[in-house]
Formats: structure tokens, sequence, C-alpha cells
């Protein structure tokens, strides 16, 4: 399927991002390109192959035991905020 | 090689300071004057810490002095990449959105490095949140090549890559998920390490592509190369994909000659490349092959059957947990925010305002591949495929201790060529995209220049964990050609008298 | 909108309602799922946060080993299937109080499949299938600004974010809002026995969302159904599944159609009500969370955790009927909680009455408890001290009377009922010639009552019993007492 600028509409406003409108015309050309590249994955045969989702080799960790350990910067954390109300977090109210 | 100026190996300063021979102090203030020189130029770096560096550097001077034992990084400077936290510091991943953002924690490799005595210098330049193969993706700077300044460094850690190149640190760390260490170390002429996936933890690296990234470090040694590796590498209780079986090499591991090993090299996927792999990279392999040949090395044919569908596999994957890890930048939190009205409002201004468009598209891109109706046909296939590509490197490890094969297609690109081509930049990941989806150690390390004068760099490709062997044969090439030895006219111009 | 109750009786019959239950149980565990923050409720915002949970960029979750336990202890409860392996998912949308911009959940691959919940319904006992329970973590929250004059801002605090959940998802098996009711309080009740949650819909420990549809008797395809949220105690989850399934019989019944969507209950109303629509339908682009590993469970540790779980309230009520000889009623009404059924089992065994024992704790006992509140454990009467009051009162020591009258100063008075009886003097009065004196001394105090029963009057001796046993505050022993009346009245007329 193609993409055009209705599809790149359409997944923009499901990831949250603002885009001109003068600007979805490129995306969508340029993802149309993109896509069009990744579909040679098409091509090969995958039945029985086991997809793969993580490399990681060697022996498992240990989970981890239940015992509270408070972090001890929460203000630096906190003050990163761009608008608070005192300890909350603020955001325009949701419609 | 001089073990006093900033040409020295990081092994050599920090003998030089734990004996007392040089001061931390003067090496840090040594480093910090060549970036003095050079990195307005390079635009090497987006933050520079020389008080922070000269406090840390006398510190462990005074420690000396009480005759304390000092770590194996003593007195050594390193840069480390925006995309890893360091506390208090801005750690803004070449990204708006993250603009002033500093965080309250250290990274795991932070805690690693302090330990081992290394003096922290600054936050380099990057490609947006790393995805990039120029270091053109910052929101907040284009870093210059060192060995032409008109050319790119490489991405995405290309401000690491550059800043050990020019010698304003003699380390530096990167993060690597589709060749980000290696392809701009191999721009830049130094070495540069991609572990294996799970050899050093990601606590504290700010995701981009959870199941590929990886941190790596940079060096102009390949015994500098393992002596960070040594001090990141490991198990942290904080990264559950992080591994035991990651252990400190032995430096004297590395001195062993390469006679009986076994090295396969990817003869089909070279010819396949054709053109597109340039004659002075073909020539450079086939030389180096002939050297291992020489040196007592035994040379075979490897196949790597579905390397060829990496970067197809790559550009799902990636993007796709791109997508979901960069769902976090919404304004709330932490970064700038932007927009009014309602919070619909303020995320799509916050979110289209703070990525650039390389960031944007990825997470068009990987939104797309995972949406419902696509994600059989795109992301499930894509995992299947790296099953296979996996298959492929294991096999073939099998059969060989080390793949010997390009990093790049081509040295450094002139800045802007691939910029308004974002297909093109991808392809040029062909050699780097395997081993990182394989999830297995690969190293780039300085193998000649070409007529230009533009560093080539070649990879080795090495099993699980086994990082020790990859760099015992570029050490054992080292000794017979030491290209890192050269340096850049740039670097070099103040370098003995201002 | 329909009113509930619209639907005539007639109407009623002729459909059947088909109602899934979707509880979220929050795991008793002191530390989130993936970071080490408290889980404690009630802290002031954002102080139990740290990188993790506040969704800093760089940090990585860290599964709760204790979490996935009690997610297990439950599966095992009900019969689940655990399988072996299971996959952590990232579940993607934007909300502010969920701090990464997707929660980690399970989706394909789930801990537990299976298994049931058996209940007692007005047609016999009956077994509610499970489709899966599976491990996730809460969301912060989200305080909006309705009712706070001039604010146009949402607040948020992340304390609950991260709190480690077990989503239980059953079978589309329950017929009425009744059966729900008996349903909840079947998984609460085992929950609390596994001790691994609280169940305190207050505290939003245990939550649930019911999906409703009906159908004509007899058809096998199930209708459209709707979704019922903020259901926040089990007799609402009761009372908006009988309003919606009558709305929606009467919708039908009038020719109309059920549209899928989701409801709000308004318990203050009595009504649901659609919440306002989404903008977009859901597209929540889950994929296997790469951060975490598959989770693999080792069978034997399983096997550890199937041995070591806690006697459940179906186990124990027949043990209770079995060893004790109790009516299954009785066994019932004592294994609400371990600990009531621990403590009826020591008041039996104390005072070597069974039965009798249960009659104190079911009337007396949860009287109380129906009035001041509280659990067994905050009693203020052991379990020791009980059993000696119904050893007295089954050995007629003390009157039921009496011993009623011990109990209430046992509520406040830690001493057992013996040293109360010496205390309060409330000896039971049995000596011969004491009690003599006492029917002389009412004889006396009743002239005309007592020359009625000399006239022959024999209902008037009743009356005369009663006030004697008045005058003694109930200690005299009620047989002796006649006798000694009757040889008093005697006595005198002769």
């Amino acid at each position: 399927m193609p993409i055009d600028v209705t599809v790149v509409h359409k997944i923009a406003s499901l990831a949250r991002l603002k885009i001109e409108p003068k600007d979805e015309e490129r995306y969508a050309r340029e993802l149309d390109a993109i896509l069009g590249y990744v579909a040679q994955l098409q091509e090969l045969d995958v039945t029985n192959i086991e997809p793969t989702s993580q490399v990681t080799e060697g022996a498992p960790p240990p989970l981890r035991t239940d015992e509270v350990c408070a972090f001890g910067e929460r203000e630096e954390a906190l003050g990163q905020a761009p608008d608070r109300d005192g300890d909350y977090f603020t955001v325009p109210q949701v419609v | 090689m001089s073990a006093d100026g900033i040409l020295a190996s990081a092994e050599a300063i920090a003998a030089d300071v734990a004996s007392g021979k040089r001061s931390a102090v003067e090496v840090v203030t040594s480093f910090l004057a060549q970036a003095d020189r050079t990195a307005d130029t390079l635009r090497t770096y987006l933050h520079r810490m020389p008080e922070a560096a000269l406090e840390t550097a006398a510190a462990i001077d005074r420690r000396r002095a009480a005759k304390e034992s000092l770590g194996p990084l003593a007195g050594v400077p390193i840069a480390i990449k925006d995309n890893i936290c360091v506390r208090g510091v801005p750690t803004t991943c070449g990204s708006r959105i993250l603009e002033r953002y500093c965080p309250p924690y250290d990274a795991h490799v932070i805690e690693r490095l302090r330990a081992a005595d290394a003096v922290i210098v600054g936050k380099t330049n990057c490609d947006e949140f790393a995805m990039g193969s120029s270091t053109e993706n910052s929101a907040y700077a284009v870093t210059r090549n060192p060995w032409d300044p008109e050319r790119v460094p490489g991405g995405s850690s290309g401000g690491s890559a550059a800043t050990v190149a020019a010698c304003e640190a003699p380390l530096s760390l990167g993060s690597d998920t589709g060749g980000s260490v290696r392809q701009p170390a191999a721009f830049c002429g130094v070495y540069g390490l991609k572990p294996t996936y799970g050899a050093v933890s990601r606590y504290g690296l700010v995701a981009f592509a959870s199941s590929l990234d990886q941190i790596g470090p940079f060096a102009r040694t390949a015994r500098d190369t393992a002596l960070v590796q040594s001090a990141i590498c490991g198990r942290d209780a904080r990264d559950m994909t992080s591994r035991a079986e990651a252990t400190p090499i032995d430096l004297n591991d590395l001195e062993r000659p390469v006679a009986g090993l076994t090295i396969g090299v990817p003869r089909a996927i070279l010819d396949e490349a054709g053109d597109a792999l340039a004659p002075s990279i073909r020539a450079a392999l086939t030389s180096a092959a002939s050297a291992f040949e020489r040196a007592g090395a035994t040379l075979i044919d490897v196949a790597l059957p579905h390397a060829r569908y990496a970067i197809a596999t790559y550009y799902l994957i990636a993007p796709a947990e791109a997508s979901s890890n960069l769902a976090r930048y919404d304004g709330v939190r932490y970064g700038v925010r932007r927009g009014d009205g309602d919070l619909r409002a303020m995320y799509e201004a916050t979110r289209g305002a703070g990525f650039g468009r390389e960031v944007t598209r990825r997470i068009l891109l990987g939104t797309y591949a995972l949406s419902a109706g696509y994600y059989d046909a795109f992301y499930l296939r894509a995992q299947k495929v790296r099953t296979l590509i996996r298959q492929d490197f294991l096999e073939a490890l099998g059969r060989c201790d080390a793949i010997l094969m390009p990093v790049t297609p081509t040295p450094a690109f002139p800045i802007g060529e691939k910029a308004d081509d974002p297909l093109a930049m991808y392809l040029s990941d062909i050699f780097s995209i395997p081993a990182s989806l394989a999830g297995v150690p690969g190293l780039s390390f300085p193998a000649t220049f070409d007529a230009t004068g533009l560093p080539i760099g070649l990879q080795l490709v090495g099993r699980p964990f086994d990082e020790r062997t990859i760099l015992r044969v570029a050490r054992a090439y080292e000794r017979e050609h030491d290209a890192a030895s050269r340096v850049p006219p740039l670097a070099a111009a103040g370098g003995g008298a201002p | 909108m329909t009113k509930s109750g619209a639907a005539g009786n007639a109407a009623r019959d002729r459909y059947e309602a088909v109602i899934g239950l979707e509880v979220h149980a929050q795991l008793k565990t002191k530390t989130k799922i993936f970071c080490a923050c408290s889980t404690s409720f009630g802290a002031s915002a954002n102080t139990q946060v740290c990188p993790l949970c506040l969704g800093l960029p760089g940090v990585l979750p860290v599964l709760n080993g204790r979490a996935v336990e009690f997610a297990v202890m439950t599966g095992l409860a009900v019969g689940a299937t655990i399988h072996p392996r299971s996959v952590f998912a990232r579940k993607n949308y934007f909300y502010p109080d969920l701090p990464k911009g997707y929660q980690i959940s399970q989706y394909d691959r789930p801990l537990c499949e299976g298994g049931g919940v058996a209940i007692r319904t007005a047609e016999g006992p009956k077994v509610i299938g499970l489709v899966r329970i599976h491990l996730e973590e809460d969301a912060g929250k989200s305080l909006h600004p309705e009712g706070r004059e001039g604010v146009s801002t949402t607040r948020v605090d992340l304390n609950r974010a991260g709190v480690p959940l077990i989503e239980i998802v059953s079978e589309p098996e329950l017929r009425t809002g009744e059966e729900a009711y008996q349903y909840l309080t079947k998984l609460k009740q085992i929950l609390i026995y596994l001790d691994v949650c609280d169940g305190n819909m207050e505290e939003g420990s245990l939550r649930c969302d019911a999906n409703v549809s009906v159908r004509p008797r007899g058809q096998a395809e199930f209708g459209t159904k709707t979704e019922i949220k903020n259901l926040n105690s089990f007799r609402y989850v009761e009372k908006a599944i009988a309003y919606e399934i009558d709305r929606q019989i009467a919708l039908l019944e009038s020719g109309g159609r059920v549209v899928q969507e989701t409801l709000l209950w308004d318990s203050a109303r009595g009504v649901a009500e659609t919440m306002r629509s989404k903008e977009e339908a859901h597209d929540y682009r889950y994929f296997p969370e790469p951060d975490l590993l598959p989770l693999d469970l080792d069978a034997a540790w399983i096997e550890r955790l199937r041995a070591s779980l806690p006697e459940l309230p179906d186990a124990l009520r027949a043990r209770l009927v079995r060893a004790h000889g109790i009516p299954d009623y009785d066994a019932e009404v004592l294994t609400e909680t371990r600990a009531l059924a621990a403590y009826y089992e020591e008041t039996a065994a104390r005072s070597g009455h069974p039965k009798l024992a249960s009659n104190w704790i079911m009337t007396e006992v949860n009287a109380v408890r129906n009035k001041i509140g509280g659990s067994i454990e905050t009693f203020p009467i052991r379990a020791d001290r009980l059993g000696d009051l119904v050893g007295m009162v089954a050995a007629g020591r003390v009157s039921g009377k009496i011993g009623k009258q011990l109990f209430e100063k046992m509520l406040t008075d830690p001493e057992g009922p013996e040293a109360l009886v010496q205390k309060h003097g409330l000896l039971p009065i049995d000596d011969d010639a004491a009690l003599r004196a006492l029917a002389r001394e009412v004889l006396a105090a009743n002239p005309g009552p007592t020359a009625e029963f000399r006239a022959g009057k024999e209902k008037t001796f009743a009356y005369l019993v009663g006030q004697a046993m008045k005058q003694s505050r109930g200690r005299a022993h009620p047989e002796k007492l006649q006798a000694a009346l009757r040889a008093v009245l005697a006595e005198e007329s002769s």
C-alpha cells in the first residue's frame, strides 16, 4: 500500500507529532521509498522461523528481591518538570 | 610515541599518573588546551566540563599523594556521548526536546569510569537520539571530520570519534545501535568497539532501539580500547539484559600472535557490493587479509547469506522500538514543553517542535510498522529475518574465530552529501548493521589511508563475549602497521609549539 | 436513556445476559513491579518515585520476583495453567499518568491461562472459567480540575505508577449481576487467603470492569457488548450490570440496537453513561518488551509454590464441617477469612463445644464486628477467652444470660471470664438455703400474685419465677430456683 499524506497524518496523530502540512508530502514520499525498500523482506520464506526480539546470551539474572530502596534525589528529578503545582506535575486539562 | 604529550596512550598516561611521573592535573590541562584549540572548529562537544575535570584530576593527585591506590584509568580524560547520563550535567541527546535536561543520576558506565579514576571532560555531539550516520542530525551543531573538516565524522557518535582522532581526549564512549561507534571510528581513523549485546549495562544510556543499543569505547590503540572495555563491562543489576559473561580482558592476551587463528572473509557480500564498495576499502581489506595470513592465520570464506536483508530488517526493528522509547518525551516531567490549548495540542506541539526530521521520520516509520494490520507483515517478519541473520553469524563464527569485513562502503563523505536522501544514508550502514542484529561484537580498527589521506577502517566481528579475540587480531595488525599513530594535520598543527 | 427496570419481566425472561469481568488486583508487594520504590498507600504526591517510575531517559525495568510469585500463587489457587515462559509486552498510548508512554503488560503470552472460580448461585454451584491472569504495572493518578474553581490544569501524581497488578479475565460465563457479585466476593476471598492482595476497593487495590451483552435465550452467538467502568464496589458492579442488562433488553425490545461502547457507572444517580468518545480508535501497537527478558519459570519452583499454598476457602470450609460437625452454612460464615476460621477453631477446641462456639461467633462476635468494624485480628476478645466463656455456658456454670453479660464486659476488660465472674459477683446462686431466702423475699414482695397462686392460678408461678430471677440479676440456677419457690410456697401454706 503506498504511503500518502492521509496515512502520514494518521500515524503522526497516533504518535502525537504535529507535522506542518507542507512537510506531510515529503514524509509520505520518504516513507514510501523506505517501505518500498524493506518490502524485499517479503521474498524470504520465514515459515517456522521463530522471531528474535532479544539477542541476550548467557545466564539470566535473578529477579529483584522485594526490598524498598527510596530514591534520594527526588527534588533533583522533579525539578526537571516544565510545570508543577507543588509536588504535582501539571498538564493542560484533558479534554 | 611520546609519553608526555597528548599523543600518549591512556595506558601510558595512567601509568605515569600512578607513578607520579605526571600529575593528573597536568594531563588534563594538556588535553583541555588541545580541545580549546580544535573543539570549536570541529564542534566535537555539546558541553565541556573543564572545571569539573580539573577538580577530579586534583582529587586524584591528592589521593596519590596520600598513597592511596588509583584505578586503571587514573587521570585519563574521557569524553562521553551526549546520550549517556552524567548526573547534573546537560544530557540532550543532540535534541531540542531535552534542551537543559540534567539527569539526576549517573549511568552505570559513568560510575565504572569514576571508579577507575578516569576524568570526564565533556559531552560529545551526536545525531539526535543516536539516529544518523553523519552527526548532521544533531539539533545543535554539525561535527567535522578532523582529517577533512568538509567531511562528516560519521555518526551517530561523531563527536566521540572526532574528539579522540583530534587528540582532544585519548578516550571516549559512544553508543552503537546499527554501527554508530564502528562507522565514525572508521571515518576518523580510530578504534571503535561495539561490544556483544549485554556486555555493557545500558543503565543510563538513553534508549534508541533497546534490543540493539550497546555502549562502546573509542581509543587510539587496541590496548586502550580493551582497557576501557574492561572497566565498563559486566553484569549490572539495573539492566536485566546485561551479563556476567562479559569479563575484563587481560592485556597480555592481546599480545598473543594470530598464528593458529582462523579468520573468515564473507566474499559473497563483497562481490555483491560491487561498485558500491570503494576500491580503496576493497584493497585495504585484501591487504589486511594477506597480512593476517602471512602472520600465520588461516583464511576461510564464510557465507552470511541473509546479511543482504539486514538494512531492511534493521529499519523496521530499530524505528519500531524507537517509536515506543521516544514516547516518554511528552513535555510533562522534563524537557521543553510547547503549545497552548488542550493536552493533545501540548503533546503534538512539544513533540512536533522538539524532534528533528530524522527522528520524526523514524518515529513515523516505527509507529506504522507496529500499527494494527501491519505488525505481521513488517515488524514480526523483520524479527524472523533477524533470526536468520543471527544464525548466519553464529554458524560462520563456529567455523572461524573472527570475521574480517568492511565497516563502511566508502571513506568519510562530504557534509551535506546524503543529508536529503535518507535511504542513501541508510544504505551506507550495510556492513555495520548485520553484527548489530546478530548481537555479536564488532570492532572497527584503523587499517590505512586512502590516496586523499582519509582514514580507512576495517571491521572484525567476533563470537558473543569474545571481544578479546577481535582485539587481539587488531593488535597484531597494529604492531605491524599502526595507522592510528598518524595524527590529523589540524590536530597536530599546534601540537608542538603554539 | 432508558430507566432501570424498563424491561418488563416477560421481556427479561426471553433474554439471557452474558457477562465477563476484568479484575485488576494490586499485589501486596513492598516495592513496585519494576523499581524499588515503596507501594504504600496514601503517601503525599510524588514522594514514592525514582527515575524509573518517572520515566526518565535511560532507566530500565527490573522485575520484582515477589510480584511474579504472587501472580503464580493466584494462578495455582484457581487451577490455572502456569506457563513456563511468558512474555512482557509494551502497550503504547499517551496519557499524562503513563510516564513512559507505554504500559508494560503481558499480551499474547500471559503468565497464566485457564482455571476457574467456584461460586454458589440460586441454581446451585457453578464454576466461572478464567481466560487468563497476567502481570502488569499500574499507571499513576490524574487529578482532573472538575470542581476546582478557575483551574484548567490536570495534576499528576506518579506514586502509584509501577505498582504491580494482576489482571484476571473471566470467561463470559456470568449471567446475572448477583453472580458477578458472588464471583467477585469469592475471588477477593481467595486473594486475601493467599495474602497477595489486601482487597481494599476504596484504595483501589481491587478494580473491576464489566463486559455485558444480552441475547435471546437459546441463541448461541453473543450480542453486542458494552464495557462498564468506574465500578468502585461489588454492590455497584451488581447494580450496574443489572441496570445495563435491563437497558439492553429494553433497547432490543423497542427495535433498537446495542452500540459497542464504554460506559461509566454513576453510582450517585444509579445510571451508566457513555464515556466521552475517544478521538481515535485504540491502536496500542503491542510488541515484546525488549528491556525485559521472557519470564522463564522453573517447574520445580512452581511445584514448591504449589505445595506451600495455604488452605483455600472451599477446602477449609469442607474441613470445618468434617472436623467439627457444624452445618455448611456455619462453615461458610466462619471461613470469611483465614483469621476468622482460625479464631473459630481455637474457640471451638477450647470450649469443647464446636456448634455452640460457632453460634457465639456468628451472632455475638459478628454483631460487635459489624458495629465497630474491623477484622477478627483486632477483635478485643481473645479466642481462648471466648472458648472459656462458651465452655462455662455449656457446662451450666453460668446461664446464657450471664454469659452475654460476661461477653459485654470482656469487650473492654482483658481478664478472662472466670476472673470476671468473681470480680463482678456473677457467680450463680444454686445453694438451696440462699435460693429459699430469695424465694421468701420475692413472695413477701408480691403478696397479690402469691395469693392468686395459692388460690389455684398455676400460671402465676411463672411470674414469680421471673421476679425471683430478676431479683438475682439472672444468677439464680433456674431449676433449683423453681424447686426452692415451690418448697417455700408449700411451707407457707401449711
